[in-house]
């Protein structure tokens, strides 16, 4: 596949990912964004092998950071060989309004694994839509890892295709200020049999 | 055996205690006055099993979970002849029906799937029967 192609798709995917959040808020939280959520190309920042993941550059005030990724395979996925990564940011000041939001219990925000906790829930219910959307749009099935979360910084990085050299930056406008940003890098993902 | 009136056990794992709190607090919501035990991994849940196996009427199971997942969990369970018939129902937010069948072919007895986010009548729904 050519790069401009891989581009295209990489903006597909990134359209179809803001399409399955915006379903799943609506349909968990009757949330609308009053304002349509941002697309931005950016360039992956790599460290030892790995996706820089800051959150204080997203909302310059304390974040949570939580990611998942994605595998080709089961066998990809014991060798850390990850096709994609989906990280999920939230503003701290945030968290507790948008899981209530959503409907989960309450959180405490003085606990800080509670906080973390909420953020990697939320980063695990949009990769699972995200995955399933894939596969109704034609897509191979992928493997997907458990969550790690993070306060601010993801201090390891985070795993993502060598081949790669975009990511897709999504910001959410809620309660009218960005609130919620999502980064979404992926490689050529096989065509369904 | 339970003594008459005593209800058995739910053993729900999830890696996410917001998950496991939610799927807990809908389930008393709905009247269901069973015990929980909560498990963070397929590992932490093989001990809690191990200990309270003849308690236990349902397990909860998620997917997606570090050290030993729930399918490796699930794999492990069912070749087990003291607790492999215990019901299990995943609850995992990957839901296609590739998942679905893979779950259904490591454990033909599955229980149910349910996909996160769920509804919570649904959950109730698919729970009820197995509870004792």
């Amino acid at each position: 596949m050519g790069n401009q192609a891989r581009e295209q798709e990489l903006e597909q995917q990134a359209k179809l990912l803001n399409e399955t959040i915006k379903q799943l808020f609506k349909e968990r939280g009757e949330i609308d964004f009053a304002k349509e959520p941002v697309l931005n190309k950016r360039t992956i920042v790599e460290y030892s092998g790995r996706m820089r993941a800051d959150g204080m550059e997203k909302f310059n005030n304390p974040t949570y950071v939580s990611f998942v990724n994605f595998y080709i395979d089961a066998k990809s996925m014991e060798k850390h060989s990850a096709l994609g990564a989906l990280v999920v940011y939230v503003e701290q000041s945030y968290i507790v309004p948008l899981m209530k939001k959503l409907k989960y219990p309450p959180i405490d925000d003085e606990d800080e694994d509670a906080m973390k906790d909420g953020c990697g829930a939320l980063c695990n219910i949009i990769a699972g839509a995200y995955k399933s959307a894939l596969v109704a749009g034609g897509f191979a099935e992928l493997e997907m890892s458990p969550f790690s979360n993070y306060r601010n910084t993801a201090s390891n990085g985070v795993e993502f295709c060598f081949k790669e050299w975009d990511k897709y930056e999504i910001g959410y406008n809620l309660d009218g200020e960005k609130r919620l940003v999502v980064e979404l890098t992926m490689g050529a993902i096989p065509k369904r049999k | 055996m339970p003594a008459e009136n005593h209800k058995m056990k739910i053993l729900a794992i999830d890696d996410a205690d917001l998950e496991r709190e939610l799927l807990i607090e809908v389930l008393k919501g709905s009247g269901i006055t069973n015990e929980f035990l909560q498990a963070r991994d397929g590992d932490e849940a093989l001990e809690i099993l191990g200990k309270n196996y003849r308690d236990i009427c349902l397990i909860l199971l998620d997917w997606q979970m570090p050290k030993v997942s729930g399918m490796e969990f699930m794999a492990g369970v069912i070749k087990v002849p003291a607790v492999s018939k215990i019901p299990i129902i995943m609850v995992s937010a990957s839901g296609t029906d590739e998942n679905k069948k893979k779950a259904r072919d490591v454990n033909p007895s599955l229980g149910g799937y349910i996909v996160k986010p769920y509804k919570p009548e649904e959950l109730v729904e698919t729970i009820k029967p197995f509870l004792k």
